[in-house]
């Protein structure tokens, strides 16, 4: 592959994610500029980059937390700015977020992992689950199977202030898998975990492409990209340096800053200029 | 329930506090016209608040600072200056004159309502503005829509939110200046009470020597005040 060639990915997909030309800052300072890159059904892409470089913004963006200030972002062909707001709520509701911190609800582990499902209910059925709960409740069939996915079945009456750091982490990644998305965007889902809860983890998501779910994963374990990852995208100083096999881009990249980078000796902070 | 173990109790007292000028149910009186208007205008006033609180809380716009600082101004506005205000609203002259409110119970609300709503929305603001951002994101990325995620931050702050409740019900039971001047301190002609509440009640009773019984009524607000807070803990999970 020519360099050129693997500094964008430029596929448009009708079945996953597509961004192109992304760029995107905040207060007058860029922090995305010019990405093109995607993600297909049943494929796991990993977005690698030293911390500040952009990634929790780029799926963000996936995730429609705001508009871009350029480029667009597509969902099976359909830039998702150019829907109604019922539309891209429902766009929305096909995704999945698993962010850095737990950022769990302070009640139970069921009402969290429920929470998904609870927001896609119609004011009635609401009204008949909170009667229904107050009366004894009735388990939900995908809540239990999503905690047993990440080996919590059983904890679903906890309270997760109970709950320890590496147990919230998998209440949360449960949380995004219970109402059955068809994308999951991970944002450093295991940077603060053991290496059993992260094994766990990926384990989870392994499953989770193998029932034909589109999965990126933004991460500064290299380790982990190298083991999950189809595909790896390098973003540098907010630009994608290099995009392609995970294999090559560990093995043979064609940028020599993902070399480097890959290999440990470029560590970049916010703001600073590569070379 | 309340009002009746407080008139039994009462009634167990010193026979001289039972030298009484009015009817046996005008401890009673005096306790439900004190809890309606309090508890009318808080649940009034937690109504206006919450939104107030979520709006100035989530939302950019032009005046934001000033809001903030009117609602802080509010915390402590003097309560007879706000029963003047009501008063000249309520009275004949006034722009509300029509409705006929001076020295009723409605009246009486409106004041409380005044005082109690920037305490309620400046505990409330600060407690939804202390929800975690994370956990609104979280909401937002598993498909909440504005009202859900609005719903997720009132009852993340929950416990902010019923102290700021708890403290405006404070500040509208234990107020005497405003009710006075718009409610009147009435007590009917079949010695029951109209727009007497507790505080004045014991304001009039200290002025007529009267100090075991202002007592008792104190002892009774107090018992009261005790008791919603009780409820509240209980509920909330003793987190208070």
């Amino acid at each position: 592959m020519s360099g050129r060639l693997a500094r964008a990915d430029q596929r448009s997909l009708n079945d996953g994610i597509a961004v192109s030309n992304l760029s995107h800052g905040f207060d007058d300072a860029g922090v995305l500029e010019d990405v093109s890159l995607s993600v297909e059904s049943g494929e796991i892409l990993a977005v690698i980059g030293p911390s500040g470089t952009g990634k929790t913004t780029l799926l963000e963006l996936l995730a429609a937390f705001y508009r871009p200030d350029d480029g667009t972002v597509r969902i099976d062909g359909t830039d998702i700015w150019t829907l109604s707001e019922r539309d891209r709520l429902a766009t929305r509701r096909r995704l999945g977020m698993v962010f850095q911190e737990a950022n769990l609800f302070d009640a139970t582990v069921r009402r969290n992992v429920s929470y998904g499902l609870h927001v896609r209910r119609g004011w009635r059925e609401r009204l008949r689950e909170w009667r229904s709960r107050l009366f004894g409740g009735s388990r939900t069939p995908a809540v239990t199977e999503a905690l047993e996915a990440v080996g919590l079945g059983g904890a679903e009456n906890q309270a997760v202030a109970s709950l320890s750091g590496g147990e919230a982490q998998r209440v949360a990644f449960a949380r995004a898998l219970a109402y059955d998305p068809d994308f999951l965007l991970l944002d450093e889902p295991t940077s603060d975990l053991d290496p059993r809860n992260t094994a766990v983890i990926e384990e989870a998501v392994e499953t989770a492409r193998s029932r034909g779910l589109g999965v990126v994963v933004a991460t500064h374990d290299m380790h982990q990209a190298e083991r999950l990852a189809d595909r790896v995208a390098v973003l540098i100083e907010g630009r994608l340096i290099e995009v392609g096999p995970a294999e090559r881009v560990f093995t043979d990249p064609d940028d020599p800053r993902a070399q480097r980078f890959i290999d440990g000796e470029l560590v970049y902070s916010a703001g600073e200029n590569d070379d | 329930m309340i009002a009746t173990i407080a008139a039994e109790t009462f009634q167990a007292l010193d026979p001289a506090i039972m030298e009484f000028p009015f009817e046996r149910n005008y401890v009673e009186s005096i306790v439900y016209v004190s809890l309606y208007v309090s508890l009318t205008a808080v649940a009034l006033s937690t109504m206006v608040s919450l939104p107030i609180a979520m709006l100035v809380g989530f939302a950019e716009f032009p005046g934001k600072r000033f809001v903030i600082a009117l609602v802080n101004t509010g915390m402590g506005l003097p309560s007879v200056v706000v029963g003047l205000a009501v008063l000249f609203l309520v009275s004949n002259q006034g722009p509300l004159g029509t409705l006929d409110l001076v020295f009723t119970k409605e009246a009486m609300i409106i004041s409380q309502f005044v005082l109690a709503t920037p305490v309620i929305t400046g505990v409330s603001l600060a407690a939804v503005t202390g929800v975690e951002e994370g956990v609104r994101d979280a909401a937002y990325a598993m498909g909440g829509t504005r009202l859900d995620i609005a719903l997720v931050t009132i009852k993340e702050a929950r416990y902010g939110i019923v102290t700021g409740v708890l403290a405006g019900l404070g500040r509208a039971i234990s107020e005497v200046g405003s009710v006075l001047i718009v409610g009147g301190n009435i007590a009917g002609a079949d010695g029951t009470a109209i727009t007497r509440t507790l505080t004045t009640a014991i304001q009039l009773e200290a002025r007529q020597g009267r100090f075991e019984l202002a007592l008792v009524l104190g002892a009774i607000l107090l018992t009261l005040v005790l008791f919603v807070n009780a409820v509240v803990l209980r509920f909330g999970g003793g987190r208070i």
